[in-house]
């Protein structure tokens, strides 16, 4: 946990080095601290302590970053995030995103799900073409989020409130998810969790 | 894209940066620079705008993404031809860093070849040998949306400069000897949705360009930027702020839309023009009339795509033909293939300028266009208005059905006909060449309000599990509106063509094949495994009286074909 910290500082260094114009509105040692009240429930290791709390390290920047201000603007709804939020800004939610999607993806090793479960997920994933978006690995980019390796009971819970609109801040997603069958999500769910990390942070 | 390797753009990057400043670099990057081992610049000569100009008659270069201003992609060589084409070899294969959906049209100025990958990567390589001149790597912003995968279609060249765009909406230019970083402006916020994989076009000292986001609910626009710094010239906004039309309830095919224009026609009384979130993205490059003066390009879908209920009217100017003033940016002329689509059955392969028939047979100046729809159309230049329509390249079903809650199928599917995938035109066998989507979908409608620069499909399209997909390369007589030949290929088409003045037409497939046909009678010549899917441009060139055919083998995103890292250069043995 140590080394992953200082080598998230000097990532930040580095970047204040080469770009010595940018303002700098959050200091590194605000991010560490309100990093800190983020470690109550995603983990002091990146491992989240409620199964259906999501990993956060290492996720894409621009995918965190517009959580945040949407759990902010109230886009998604959540007690718990927003009142974590409610005292942060957008500045403190651009250093927060970097932040995070600059730590290691932690290996929770999911198992794979037997053969038919696989069948049912990749057949539901085909037809509405999720890789298009998620890409080839489900690594995510940008502001599309990763979902290898994500914990399963999270994916199942997220996935059913798009459908069921009551996470309503992608209807894009909402409109995808109503195009999936209800019984195939938790088959999805245990297939995405069960796949493999490519790189995401250092 | 994690790995140690800097490029030497990126450390001349660098270097530029830190002698504007005050602070010292850490010891780090100091260690870095020196490791790098410097390479000499790319033999790049400086392009001229009588070599843009003249690009459809120079068999050495290939300058414009799609050949020539018209964009024809008729390659005048012919040394690789019908009689020899069974002996093409590779010459050499360049694997970049970078192993996802690759659509970049290989651009070649003397003997340097520019080519782009997925995430904005751009090499500058040796199209003779394929070693590496320079490689960058554009600094992503944290924020990018794109529907159809992090694609770039290619650079454009002008004078010592490449240049190209980004997902994260910034247009930048580069040294086109070093590859280090000239100047980089942001087109618009990609906060709201906007992003860039289209290849800009390079004309008058003018960057054109257009921006993606139909998927998001921007408001589209065409754009010319000044080449020497990157400051705007003048902006066209896709999306008028009256866009509502003449409530029109047919295609331009004459097929009725099954509009409800009573229902539409309140939602206006209620919530006024759509025009601020109404989408209209450009995909492709425009074509360029330098006679004229004028530009043409096709606008894409409205948003949100299925769902019409919250954009009432034509939604002008979306799934249309669009005709400017080179210099202003002006209004001209338009022409709407798909009123008021609620399929995304949209505009997006670009348009060609070539001589046509009218209809009472007399030779006029043309534009031909094919859709999504699967036709291929030809208007006038002058007024914009259709001459003709092509019989339907693919199988019509419930066409248009309208989508619903449930799904609605009907073929064809949201990806065409013809995708992005850019045309190729014999003029001497008046043939354009498209290749085709087959894949049914169901269509299904679901409203909610804009989001804010987040995905707003309005509903979801899905191909149906088990049901058949293919694809075609048609070949269509653009006089006569007739398909003259027909390959069918096992996989759904996308990537694009280039035909050749030694009657070949090449094009490539999802599951690795790159082929080349007889261009007259269809008939296969010659076959070649790339490994991965062909879903980007052929392009073609010459050095030292020796021809090349080039293609980037990468696979595809959208619908996930295999993915690669390669660019294949093929000669005669
Ligand atoms: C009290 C527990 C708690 C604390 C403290 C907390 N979170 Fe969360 N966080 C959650 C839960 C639970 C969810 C899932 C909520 C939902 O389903 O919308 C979540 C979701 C998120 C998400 C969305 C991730 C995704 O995959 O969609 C982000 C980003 C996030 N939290 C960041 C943070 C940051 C940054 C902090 C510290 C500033 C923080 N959280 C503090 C409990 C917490
Ligand atoms: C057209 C693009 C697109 C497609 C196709 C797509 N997604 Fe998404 N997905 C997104 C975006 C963008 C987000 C981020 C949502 C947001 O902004 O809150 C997302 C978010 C998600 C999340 C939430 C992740 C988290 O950490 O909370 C899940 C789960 C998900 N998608 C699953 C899927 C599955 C399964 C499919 C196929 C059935 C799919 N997606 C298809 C774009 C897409």
């Amino acid at each position: 946990m140590m080394s992953a910290k200082r080598s998230a500082q000097i990532a930040i260094a580095g970047i204040v080095a080469a770009f010595p114009l940018m303002p700098t509105a959050v200091s590194a040692a605000s991010v560490e601290e309100n990093a800190q009240i983020c470690a109550g429930c995603h983990g002091e290791n990146g491992v989240p302590q409620a199964k259906t709390t999501p990993i956060i390290w290492g996720q894409n920047e621009g995918y965190l970053y517009l959580q945040l201000r949407d759990y902010k603007s109230g886009a998604r709804k959540n007690e718990q995030m927003s009142s974590v939020v409610a005292g942060l800004e957008k500045a403190d939610f651009k250093a927060l995103a970097s932040h995070f999607a600059g730590l290691k993806w932690p290996s929770m090793n999911f198992p794979s799900p037997p053969k038919d479960v696989t069948k049912v997920a990749l057949t539901a994933i085909g037809s509405v073409g999720c890789t298009s978006c998620h890409l080839d690995q489900f690594q995510g980019d940008g502001t599309t989020a990763r979902l290898a390796g994500q914990q399963p009971e999270y994916l199942f819970d997220t996935m059913t409130a798009f459908r069921d609109g009551s996470r309503a801040n992608n209807p894009g997603m909402s409109d995808l998810m109503k195009a999936v069958q209800p019984a195939d999500l938790k088959s999805i769910a245990e297939y995405l969790a069960s796949l493999q990390v490519v790189g995401g942070g250092q | 894209m994690v790995g140690m390797k800097s490029s030497h753009a990126y450390a001349a990057a660098l270097t530029a940066l830190l002698a504007f400043s005050v602070l010292p670099a850490s010891a780090q990057e100091i260690e870095h620079h020196k490791n790098e081992k410097v390479k000499p610049p790319a033999p790049a000569p400086t392009v001229t705008q009588e070599m843009l100009t003249n690009a459809g008659s120079d068999a050495k270069q290939f300058l414009h993404t799609n050949l020539n201003y018209e964009q024809t992609r008729f390659y005048p060589g012919k040394q690789i031809n019908a009689s020899n084409v069974s002996k093409l070899r590779p010459a050499w294969i360049f694997q970049m860093d970078v192993r996802e959906s690759l659509e970049t049209s290989p651009i070649i100025v003397g003997n340097v070849m520019y080519v782009t990958t997925s995430f904005d990567h751009v090499y500058a390589l040796n199209a003779k040998t394929g070693e590496e001149h320079w490689h960058y790597k554009h600094k992503m912003g944290p924020i990018t949306t794109y529907c159809c995968g992090p694609n770039n279609r290619g650079v454009a060249v002008l004078g010592d400069k490449v240049y190209f765009a980004t997902l994260d909406a910034k247009l930048v230019a580069l040294d086109a000897k070093t590859g280090s970083l000239v100047w980089e402006t942001e087109i618009a916020d990609p906060e709201l949705g906007y992003s860039e994989t289209m290849a800009p076009t390079a004309v008058n000292g003018k960057i054109l360009i257009g921006t993606n986001g139909g998927e998001y609910g921007i408001r589209g626009f065409f754009r010319a930027y000044d080449a020497n710094n990157g400051k705007l010239v003048w902006n066209f906004d896709t999306i008028p702020e009256n866009s509502v039309g003449v409530w029109e309830t047919k295609d331009a095919t004459g097929h009725d839309m099954h509009r409800d224009i009573a229902a539409e026609k309140a939602q206006l009384a209620k919530t006024g023009d759509p025009y601020k979130t109404l989408g209209g993205g450009v995909w492709q490059n425009a074509a360029v009339d330098l006679k004229l003066n004028r530009i043409y390009f096709v606008v894409g879908n409205p948003s949100p795509d299925l769902d019409g209920a919250p954009r009432p009217g034509d939604n002008l100017y979306t799934d249309s033909l669009v005709a400017l003033d080179l210099n202003t940016g002006n209004y001209i002329c338009h022409f709407q293939y798909i009123p008021h689509d609620v399929w995304d059955l949209d505009s997006v392969s670009p348009p060609i300028l070539i001589d046509v028939k009218d209809k009472d047979g007399k030779t006029v100046p043309g534009v031909v266009h094919a859709g999504k729809t699967g036709y291929v159309y030809v208007n006038k230049r002058d007024d914009c208005s259709m001459i003709r329509f092509s019989e339907p390249m693919v199988a019509q079903e419930n066409f248009w059905t309208l989508p619903t809650p449930e799904g609605a199928r009907m073929l064809p599917g949201a990806n065409g006909g013809v995708e992005w995938s850019p045309m190729a035109v014999n003029q001497r066998l008046n043939l354009a060449y498209a290749v085709n989507l087959h894949q049914p979908m169901t269509y299904q409608v679901q409203s909610s309000p804009y989001p804010d620069g987040k995905l707003w499909l309005g509903g979801a399209f899905k191909v149906i599990p088990g049901e058949e997909q293919f694809g075609n390369v048609s070949a269509v007589n653009y006089n006569t509106g007739k398909i003259k030949w027909k390959v069918t290929t096992p996989q759904p088409m996308m990537g694009g063509v280039l035909a050749t003045a030694g009657d070949l037409v090449f094009t490539g497939e999802a599951d690795g094949w790159f082929r080349a046909y007889n261009a007259d009678s269809g008939k296969i010549l010659w076959s070649f495994q790339a490994g991965a899917g062909v879903n980007a441009p052929p392009s073609a060139y010459a050095i030292d009286g020796k021809e090349y055919i080039v293609v980037g083998a990468g696979g595809n995103t959208q619908i996930d074909f295999k993915r690669g890292n390669n660019i294949i250069a093929f000669t005669l043995d």
